[in-house]
Order: structure tokens, then sequence, then C-alpha cells
């Protein structure tokens, strides 16, 4: 029983973890249709400079705050640059958001080093509670917290907020949504420095859960969050949460029974779904080919 | 003349689907542009609208020329627009879609939210439904609805009878009607009987050019020249709908 | 006058549809080089460098069948260049250095990546084209995991090393199979390509709906795209084996993908001859960027350098360096036909 709870806490803050990460991609590829592949790129550079911040200050805010600006700050050049330049073709949008990512990558290694960098979480979240055979560990309970944090205030913009309606209605009808007087590409451009920040905060949340940071992470990440948003649905920022904990949970169990195939349970998660709903558990129909 | 179209020209890929586009539009009242299917019409209205930029040729509004202006640039100036779809965000609600179309929060903008709940009182009611669920005229009268929260001057129409059952028409046509009263219409309109009931003057497209134009009454005695261009043979059997 | 210029009016219409000569001279003197270039230069390294640019230019040909000519994007063909490469490096390290087992490489690897192109595009061409994108990462990943942790097989990332057929061994000898090999899969890719099903694949990259519409079966032209490109890029993994006489899971990285992503959209999508001058470009100037590295460690940052430019061609020359070249070319060309055209 014990080790059931044990895992279900895991897996709950890796889901979370993980929804983290896959929310700003949640938020660019599932509502604007534009597939990021830079994603990785952002969520890479928020976990170096807010590692390298934290290593400055000993201050986790500031690691965060330095982290998303960093985030926000390329994701604002990279839309201003690029990505505005190919709203609407998706195979050019994929093949441009690539090249960024490899620009990215090799200057993240220019300015931080190609090696791996240890990280420490902050004295304040490190260690546990023991609760009779049951452990806690704090920053699990912290990435749980933010993750819930993420998720609610997010649907509660996309819901009951004049932004997040036109970004709604946008989704359905760019066309029209431009026919009431209202500047989609802005509101496009506002959406995907939101989920650049979004992508850096995730970086910086998971630097000290996975202890090091790396240039590989990106990618790994990049995918793991694609993953998400296929299994939660295009479109939908409750859904990528729900996705998020369905991988997490999934993962969590197998490790338990199965440790090598934990790994591979996350893509044949989204194979099954994509089998059996091509749109994702809680999407809006974005995904099967119209 | 609110709104002047000379020479224009427009292409959807490498089709030249407007070749020689020519109107006038007065202030006040309703124009209804007619033709066959295929003709033009829906993309003359797209073009004013912004959403395939015209290639040559003039577009002016109030005397100021709108041509190459983003869409919701043009919307901006007062222009609405609902397409043949309706344009409804069906996984929006009613309240969400009429939100959507209002441009201030000002007291002006309160009493036409009024004025539309009046107008449109079967609305008032769904407000917090999904719009996916309304029916085709309940849609049609959404849209309606949104162009008239803000003080557009001009509203462009395509096709508003489509699958509409005849008694919704005949409402629709009282809605026209009512829609006089605040804003320039102009209409695009296959059903010929309600083009006739609700419409001032007409404006003929064919294969991408504008034809001819005139008073409507006058049309409507012309069998030769509905026959011509709009395919007409027998009187219209609509005619008692509105 | 109308009589007289008939004939040659119809002439010069025929002149214009068929390809122009040089479309097939240029690369014939092209090959015409590379075969003399082995008694030219005995550089060994030389030839190294170039048997590599043949064989990632097969590689990255393959890559244009998907992205050129289907219009779909894949961040996965590693999967099938690391199946061959896999394929013969397990085969001979486990046999023996005979010339036979070569053909069971091939074959094995024709079988399995069939299997595996027809089920991951199963998975992911039903759905929109950017799918297909992540699907194919998601499972090269996979697949990159499992020779990750199948160390007792693959050893992983350290990889291993193994003989190859005595005949194979000798650089111009090996130097010659791959130009030949190279040379066999531009004329099979380009009859493919210009095939009826190669024909349907165009159509459906200018407009899906449209092929939908006339009736063809979108899914299963993509299919078979996905499954050709998948058997040439295993060709070109069991090639590299043969010359690297070594596997690692570096065969199977992302980067693998990603350099044939860039050879083919630098070089030109939809010309073949485009990935091939893309391999070219990238070999010469990977060799050419790593001695400097030794100069200065910013050249080890190359790729910044290959992103800027890869960006750059992505915005303003879609076409590539051979499509913006023929463009031009066009271009030039035009006024005479006007002038023809108007007496």
């Amino acid at each position: 029983m014990d080790t059931f709870v044990n895992l279900t806490l895991n897996g709950l803050a890796t889901g979370m973890m993980i929804f983290l990460v896959a929310s700003g991609l949640s938020l660019i590829f599932g509502l604007m249709g534009v597939l990021n592949f830079a994603h990785g790129s952002i969520f890479m550079a928020g976990a170096y400079s807010g590692v390298w911040a934290y290593s400055k200050t000993q201050s986790f805010t500031l690691a965060l705050l330095a982290g998303m600006a960093v985030g926000i700050v390329v994701g604002y050049l990279a839309e201003l640059t690029t990505v505005r330049r190919v709203y609407g073709k998706p195979v050019a949008q994929v093949l441009i958001t690539t090249g960024l990512m490899l620009v990215l990558n090799e200057v993240l290694k220019a300015v931080f080093g190609p090696n791996i960098i240890a990280v420490s979480v902050p004295p304040l979240l490190a260690g546990s509670w023991d609760l009779g055979g049951i452990i806690i560990v704090k920053y699990r309970i912290f990435t749980i917290i933010v993750g819930l944090v993420v998720a609610v205030a997010g649907h509660f913009i996309l819901t009951r907020t004049r932004i997040g309606m036109i970004v709604r209605a946008g989704v359905q009808n760019q066309e029209m949504v431009q026919v009431l007087a209202i500047n989609i590409r802005r509101t496009f451009s506002l959406v995907f420095v939101s989920g650049a920040a979004l992508a850096a905060l995730g970086g910086i949340m998971m630097a000290p859960a996975l202890g090091a940071v790396n240039p590989n992470m990106g990618l790994e990440n990049q995918m793991l969050a694609f993953i998400v948003v296929v299994i939660g649905g295009m479109g939908s920022f409750v859904g990528s949460a729900l996705g998020g904990i369905l991988v997490g949970l999934a993962g969590a169990y197998t490790a338990w029974v199965f440790p090598e195939a934990s790994l591979a349970v996350n893509v044949i998660l989204m194979a099954i779904v994509l089998l059996l709903k091509p749109n994702g558990l809680f999407g809006m129909g974005g995904g099967r080919n119209a | 003349m609110i709104l002047s179209l000379a020479a224009v020209e427009t292409f959807i890929g490498q089709f030249h689907i407007l070749q020689d586009i020519n109107l006038e539009v007065p202030e006040g009242g309703v124009t209804v542009i007619l033709g066959r299917n295929g003709a033009g019409k829906t993309t003359t209205l797209r073009t004013i609208m912004g959403l395939t930029p015209p290639s040559r040729g003039s577009i002016t509004y109030r005397g100021k020329s709108i041509k190459g202006l983003p869409p919701y640039a043009i919307a901006r100036k007062g222009i609405g627009f609902i397409p043949e779809d309706q344009g409804i965000f069906t996984d929006l609600t009613v309240e969400e879609n009429l939100l959507l179309s209002t441009r201030k929060k000002d007291d002006e903008t309160k009493s036409r939210w009024h004025m539309v709940m009046d107008i449109f009182p079967d609305l008032k009611e769904k407000l917090k439904q999904k719009s996916g669920g309304l029916s085709g005229g309940q849609k049609q009268m959404l849209a309606i609805a949104r162009t008239l929260l803000n003080d557009n001057q001009l509203l462009l129409i395509d096709e508003p009878s489509k699958g509409l059952a005849p008694i919704v028409v005949a409402r629709l046509a009282d809605v026209i009607r009512e829609l006089k009263k605040h804003t320039t219409v102009v209409l695009v309109e296959q059903n010929f009987a309600l083009a006739l009931a609700v419409g001032e003057r007409y404006i003929i497209i064919d294969d991408g050019s504008t034809v001819k134009s005139g008073v409507m009454s006058e049309l409507g005695k012309n069998k030769e020249l509905q026959r011509r261009y709009l395919g007409i043979t027998a009187p219209s059997h609509g005619g008692k709908v509105v | 006058m109308p009589d007289v210029s008939l004939p040659t009016r119809m002439h010069k219409i025929r002149g214009l549809l068929s390809l122009p000569r040089s479309s097939r001279t240029v690369p014939i003197l092209l090959l015409l080089i590379l075969v003399a270039v082995p008694l030219i230069t005995p550089s060994r390294s030389m030839l190294n460098l170039l048997t590599e640019i043949f064989i990632m230019g097969i590689f990255a040909m393959s890559y244009d069948i998907l992205l050129g000519y289907t219009g779909i994007v894949s961040f996965g063909h590693a999967l099938f260049f690391g199946t061959g490469a896999y394929m013969t490096g397990l085969i001979f390290a486990r046999t023996g250095p005979k010339l036979g087992y070569l053909f069971l490489a091939i074959g094995g690897g024709i079988l399995l990546v069939t299997v595996m192109a027809l089920i991951i595009g199963y998975l992911s061409l039903r759905l929109k084209d950017v799918y297909y994108a992540m699907i194919t990462l998601a499972f090269a990943e996979l697949f990159f995991i499992i020779a990750e942790k199948w160390r007792s097989v693959t050893n992983g990332a350290d990889g291993f090393s193994f003989n190859v057929p005595a005949v194979l061994q000798d650089r111009v000898v090996y130097y010659y199979v791959s130009l030949v090999l190279l040379a066999l899969i531009v004329v099979f890719l380009r009859r493919f390509i210009e095939s009826p099903t190669g024909k349907v694949l165009q159509a459906i990259r200018e407009n899906e709906k449209r092929a939908e519409f006339l009736g063809y079966d979108v899914l299963k032209f993509k299919l078979i795209s996905n499954v050709i490109a998948g058997v040439v890029a295993s060709f070109a993994g069991v090639a590299w084996a043969l010359q690297q006489r070594f596997v690692s899971t570096g065969v199977m990285t992302v980067d693998k993908t990603i350099d044939a992503l860039l050879m083919t959209t630098i070089g030109g999508t939809g010309t073949l001859y485009g990935a091939l001058l893309g391999s070219g470009i990238t070999g010469m100037a990977k060799n050419w960027l790593s001695e400097l590295a030794k100069v200065h460690p910013i050249f080890e940052r190359w790729y910044i350098i290959f992103g800027l430019l890869y960006i750059g061609i992505v915005l303003f020359f879609p076409g590539g360096i051979l499509g913006t070249l023929m463009r031009i070319r066009s271009t030039k060309n035009k006024p005479s036909v006007t002038i023809s055209a108007g007496d």
C-alpha cells in the first residue's frame, strides 16, 4: 500500500512536471496550430539561465524570474524575426522552428559550455517528510503546486477573459476574428511569447528535479511535451494537464514493474490514443486531417 | 457614396476571379448583388473586407482608400461582414460570440446590447449556451446581432437565406428591414423574392465583372434581364413568403 | 506569314515542353569527373570524404522524397538509416566477413524498414502533416533508447566494430561501389518520381484536397512514399556501416535526420540533385570547419552558421541553392521566349 501511494505521488509530481513543460507547447501548438520545434530550446534556455541566476544569487525566486525573462525575450525575438512570417504554413513552421532550435542550442552551448552542469534543489525545498513509510519529497509537492497554479490560471485566462475568448475563437476561425475588428496577429504574438515563458518556467522547474542541466534535455522534453499534448488533445489546456498526469502515472507504475520499459510506455500510450482517438482524449477535433 | 469599387481585380491562387468590378453604394438602404453561382459575388464581398485583397483597382469607403488594409483595420472603420457560413464560433457561448464583437464598454454599447436583446428575444434566452447548438436560423440571427453591437455603418451580408426554412426567411426579411434603420446594407442573395422584397438597388455580377446596375423595382419587371443573368425563367415561387 | 510560322512555333512549343538537354548532361558530366577522381588524386582522405558525401547524398535524396515530393517533414528518418547500419553491423559481427551476408543485411533491412514505415506511417499520416514530424521523432527516439539500453547486443553509445568482406576494404574499390550505388539510386528515384505514383504524390503535395476529390487514396500514396524513402535510407545506412566498419547509436540520433533535412533544404527540395548538392556542401563545409576548429574553438559551434544559413534559405529562397539557380536561369531565358511568341 505504501508503495502504491509513493508511486502515485511520484507519478503525479512527474505528471505535473511534464505538464509544466507541455503547457507552453499546448498553447502554441494546441491553440495556434504552430508546431514549435524550438520549444525544447526555449525550455533549455530557461533552465540554463535559471541555473546561472541561481548560482549567482542563491535565490530560487530570482532564478525563476530570470529564466522566464529569458524565455520571453527569446520567444519575442523568434516570433518577430521568423515565426510571424510563416503563420498558416505548417510545413514552413516546422522547418523554420527547427532552424531556430539548431541556432539556439548552439548559442546555449557557446554561452554556457557543452557540458553537464549540476544543480541542487534550493534548501527550503530540499529534503522530505516521512509519514509512516510514505515518503513525501518536498520538491515534488512544490512541483504539484506550481503545476496546479499554472493549470488553473491558464484555464481561467482562456475561459474567463477577453483575450482567452479571442484565442479560443481564433482556434476555430482566424478570419472571422479579424472581421470582428480584432488584430489576431497581435494576439498570436502574445500567445507565442506566453508559451515561450511557460516553456522556460518548465525548464527551471525541471533542472533541480533532474539534478543537472545538459544540452540534450531540450529535445527529450519537447518530445514528451508533444506526446502529452497529443494525448490530451489539441486546443485543450486542461486536457494537457490530464495528459501529463496520465503519462506521469503510467511511467511511475511501469518503472516499478518493469523499469526498462518506462520510457517506451509514453510512446506506446501515444500510439494507442492515436489509433483509438486521433483527436486526443479531450481535443476539439483539430488533429485529424480535415 | 459610402462605398465605391473601380476596376477591381482579384486573384485566388492563379485564378483570376474578379476581373473588372465597378460599383457604387449610396448611403442608406439595401443594395443587392445578384448573379449566377460562381460569378464572383462572395469574392467581391471578401475583397472589400480585405480577406482576399485585390491586385488592382481602387476601393474607397467614405472617400478614403481601404485597399490593402488588413481585415481588422477595415472592420474598425465601421464595416461589418457576415459570411455565407455565418462565421459563428460554435465552441463559444452565444454571449461570448456577442461579447467578442463589442469594442468598447461605454453606455452606447450597453444600449446597443439592450436593443439587440429586444430584437432577438430567443438569443437572450440562450446566452449561456454553446452557439454550436443553435438552429440555422438562430445562428444567422446571432451573426446579425453581432454586427449590431457596434456602430457599423456598412454591412456586407453573404446569402443569409441559404438553407433557411421559408418561415425563417420571412423573419430574416423583417430583420433586414430593421437593419436599414441603423446601417447601409450590401446583400448577396440568390433568393430573388427576398432580394426584391428588401432591396432598393441591384448590381449584377457575371464572370467576375459588374454588368448591370439599377433600381430593384425595375429589375423586378425586366424578365429578359432576369433570364439572362440570373437564370430565372418563371416568376419566383417564393414571392408570397416575404 | 501565319502558315510559315506555325510549324516553327510548334517546334518551339515542343522544345519548351521537353526537358532541357542540360538536365541530363550535367549529371553525366559530373559522374565522369567523379569516376576519374581516384585516377587523379591518391589522397585517401579525399576519397573517404567523397564516399561519405555519396552515402549521405543517398540518405538526403531519400529524405527529399518525403520533404520535396510528398511535402511532409520527418524527424525520425535516422531510424531507417540506423536500421540498415545495425543490420549490417550485427550480421557481420556475428557471422563473418563474407559477401553473401551482405545480401542478408540488405534484405533484412528492406523487410524490417518496410514494416516499421508502414506502422509509423499508418499512425501519423492520417493526421495533419505536422503530427508526422513529432510522431516520427517519438518512434525514432524509442528505437534510439532501445539501442542505447540493449547493450548486450549493441554496446550502446560506445558501439562495436566489425570486419567487412576483404574486397570492400579497399578504399578505391569502395569509392566506386558507393558511386555506383549512388548512380543506381538516382536512376531509381528519378524513375519513381516520374512514374504515375510519383506524379500523384506531387499532386498531393500541391493540393491534398484536390487529389482526394480526384479519388486518390491519399494515405496509401503517402505510405508508399514513406516506405520508398525508408528503404532507400536503409541502403544508405548499410553503405555507411560498410565504410565505417563500426556502428554505434550515433546512426540513430535526431542529428542524423536533421543533417538530411539541412542538406535537402540548403541544396534545394523537390529536385533530388539538390539533396546531393546539399550533401556535398555540408560534407565539405564540415570537413573544412573542423579543420578551422583546431585554429579557434569558436568554429566548433559551426552549426550556428549552418542554422542561420538554413533559416535564411527557408525564409527567402524556398527553392534552396539549386531551385534558386534554376529560377534565375528560367527568368533569364524568358525574354527570348516572349520574343519568339510575338513574331
